[in-house]
């Protein structure tokens, strides 16, 4: 511990910050990558000169947006714009998430469009290409979609996947999903409680006290025509987990309590448990068999 | 999270609305409570032109103009379009015209020379009139004003679900972001703020070519875009956004071929009507009167 002291003296006294350092650190990779990105797609240009943008100027880049991105934790943001006469501007943003489970997660904030193989996962929807790779997010967008565009957003999606070296992992909380009737293309990873309720609204309140230090995964279950939304959470340690379960049942399943899974108002049914530092709802269930039988399934994963 | 504190679950409006569809959020009276001006209907003039772009696809200054005409004169229910403002606004009123600047789909300038030339023609002095947007808390005629316009185009937005006409006046407070919460839904507190309370005469939404579905971090593809060649005049801020809502809701179902809910729910609208009285969101409180082209009117 004195060591650790001794040297973070040592660096104020020199003018440095460990949180600089850090910053420095992610702002020099991303400056490595825009070294290496290629100047020419097809007829497209590189406008001179990239932008770089952190946590608080990302906001005057992309607006509201930018709250998604860091609330995965972003460290920054490369944007370089290729032009050609005659042609829409074709934009690229490469987001340095600090983690492949947080590229990874923002990659299924939006899960629309068609699988491109690129990456460890792409996907495009008319005008935008987006795909994850190791701790990076890109986004490869065009205002309007011609077919040359669109031929050149692919092709530069390849040149960036193949500049970014590392493959990373997906976040470990995956694992523990149930794989029957998993909808794939339904599961989000996320932290906050805006996120959660961008895709599922719960509640105004943050009931489940999810923040930073939280990893929740949200997905969509089918099973013989039934369908259900099942979240896992994971807390960082056993009482903060039990303390989301106690809000959770006070204010949004009051009956769990007594009758176990709850039948909602709309006919659907709903179920929660908690084992150690993980909550598990099945926030709607088509009917009661199939909310218990996926809690039961969670949880027996967790052990 | 406060044990004590009253919290609105998925429940409440399962309860109420039967589906947390963004209709039934719109038009929620939420937990009970009742709009101020729940009593009276409010009038919303919803005009389209198909001749307001022409084959090219450019806007027609002309057609717009007597677009905004006939909807401030069927609004006022006056004779003609400048008797009509002089019921909006008097010589000595010192008017802020708030416009919005996204680049991609700002208040169209040939909209903001409309209302200039007719708030001029109403007898308001040029030095008096100002049209802004960002800079509004820095404007002096915005400092001064004793009579708000509010102009803005309908588009999808990332975090608050639309970004409509009860929004546009996000840059009346320092901190925007500090309205971000539960999608936006305290937005219509600005409007109780001091220096915006009571200003605004008259609400345009404008629905030209609105943007029914934002993508990635830019929130933007022409491809969500369609000439529904329209504006949404009313008094009431609540009442036009509520109808653009729908009209953009039934666009995404049409678009996507099953229901494809605004993502995340506009809750600010029936919020604005039910927490902060600001108008009325419910289409039974709403009296629609439609102008112009009717093809794929969509409401």
């Amino acid at each position: 511990m004195k060591k650790v002291l001794l040297i973070f003296l040592i660096l104020q006294t020199l003018g440095y910050s460990p949180l600089m350092m850090m910053q420095k650190s992610h702002a020099d990779e991303i400056e490595g990558l825009s070294a290496v990105l290629p100047s020419q797609i097809g007829v497209w240009t590189a406008v001179p000169k990239d932008r770089i943008y952190d946590t608080d100027t990302i906001f005057s880049y992309i607006d509201g947006a930018g709250e998604v991105y860091r609330a995965y934790n972003m460290r920054s943001c490369l944007s370089r714009r290729y032009s050609s006469p005659n042609s829409p501007i074709i934009v690229l943003d490469i987001f340095d998430m600090g983690t492949s489970e947080d590229a990874f997660g923002v990659f299924t904030h939006d899960q629309d469009g068609s699988p491109v193989d690129v990456g460890q996962g792409g996907l495009y929807r008319p005008g935008w290409l987006s795909f994850w790779k190791g701790k990076y997010f890109v986004s490869i967008y065009v205002e309007e979609e011609t077919a040359p565009a669109k031929k050149a957003m692919g092709e530069l999606a390849k040149v960036v996947a193949s500049l970014i070296k590392d493959q990373g992992s997906k976040p470990e909380i995956l694992l523990h999903l149930p794989q029957e009737g998993l909808q794939s293309r339904s599961i989000r990873y996320l932290h906050h409680h805006a996120l959660l309720n961008y895709h599922f609204y719960l509640a105004d309140g943050n009931i489940l006290n999810l923040d930073q230090h939280t990893d929740a995964v949200l997905a969509v279950y089918q099973r013989s025509g039934e369908r259900a939304h099942l979240l896992l959470v994971f807390y960082p340690n056993v009482d903060k987990a039990a303390e989301a379960h106690k809000t959770l049942l006070l204010h949004y399943l009051p009956e769990a309590k007594s009758t176990g899974a709850v039948l909602l108002e709309d006919g659907k049914w709903s179920a929660t448990g908690l084992k150690n530092k993980f909550l598990t709802v099945v926030l709607e269930a088509d009917s009661r068999p199939l909310a218990e039988d996926l809690l039961r399934e969670v949880l027996q994963n967790l052990s | 999270m406060d044990a004590g504190k009253k919290v609105i679950t998925r429940r409440d409006f399962i309860r109420v609305g039967s589906c947390l569809t963004v209709g039934s959020l719109m038009g929620l009276p939420l937990m009970g409570r009742v709009s101020a001006r729940e009593s009276e209907k409010s009038r919303v003039i919803l005009i389209r032109e198909k001749e307001v772009f022409d084959s090219r696809g450019q806007l027609s200054e002309t057609v717009l103009e007597n677009m905004l005409d006939e909807a401030v004169t069927a609004l006022m229910d006056a004779p003609g379009a400048v008797s009509a403002w002089k019921q909006l606004v008097k010589p000595t009123d010192i008017v802020g015209i708030k416009t919005n600047v996204w680049f991609h789909l700002p208040t169209p300038k040939p909209l903001e020379a409309a209302i200039w030339k007719r708030l001029l023609e109403a007898g308001v002095k040029k030095e008096n009139i100002s049209a802004d947007d960002r800079g509004i808390l820095g404007n002096s005629v915005f400092e001064r004003s004793t009579v708000l316009i509010n102009v803005r185009p309908m588009r999808t937005h990332h975090w608050s679900g639309l970004g409509t006409l009860l929004k546009n006046y996000i840059m009346f407070v320092p901190h925007p972001w500090m309205y971000h919460g539960n999608a936006c839904e305290k937005l219509g507190a600005i409007w109780q703020l001091p220096h915006v309370r009571g200003k605004t005469r008259l609400n345009i939404l404008v629905m030209l070519t609105p943007l029914f579905h934002g993508v990635g971090p830019h929130h933007f593809s022409s491809s969500y875009m369609w000439p529904y060649s329209g504006l949404i005049v009313s008094r009431d801020p609540v009442a036009a956004d509520a109808t653009g809502a729908r009209i953009i809701q039934a666009k995404r179902n049409v678009f996507f071929g099953t229901e494809k809910p605004i993502s995340p729910p506009p809750l600010h609208i029936a919020a604005a009507s039910s927490q902060f009285g600001l108008g009325n969101s419910r289409a039974d409180q709403i009296q629609l009167v439609q102008l112009g082209w009717e093809e794929d009117l969509l409401i």
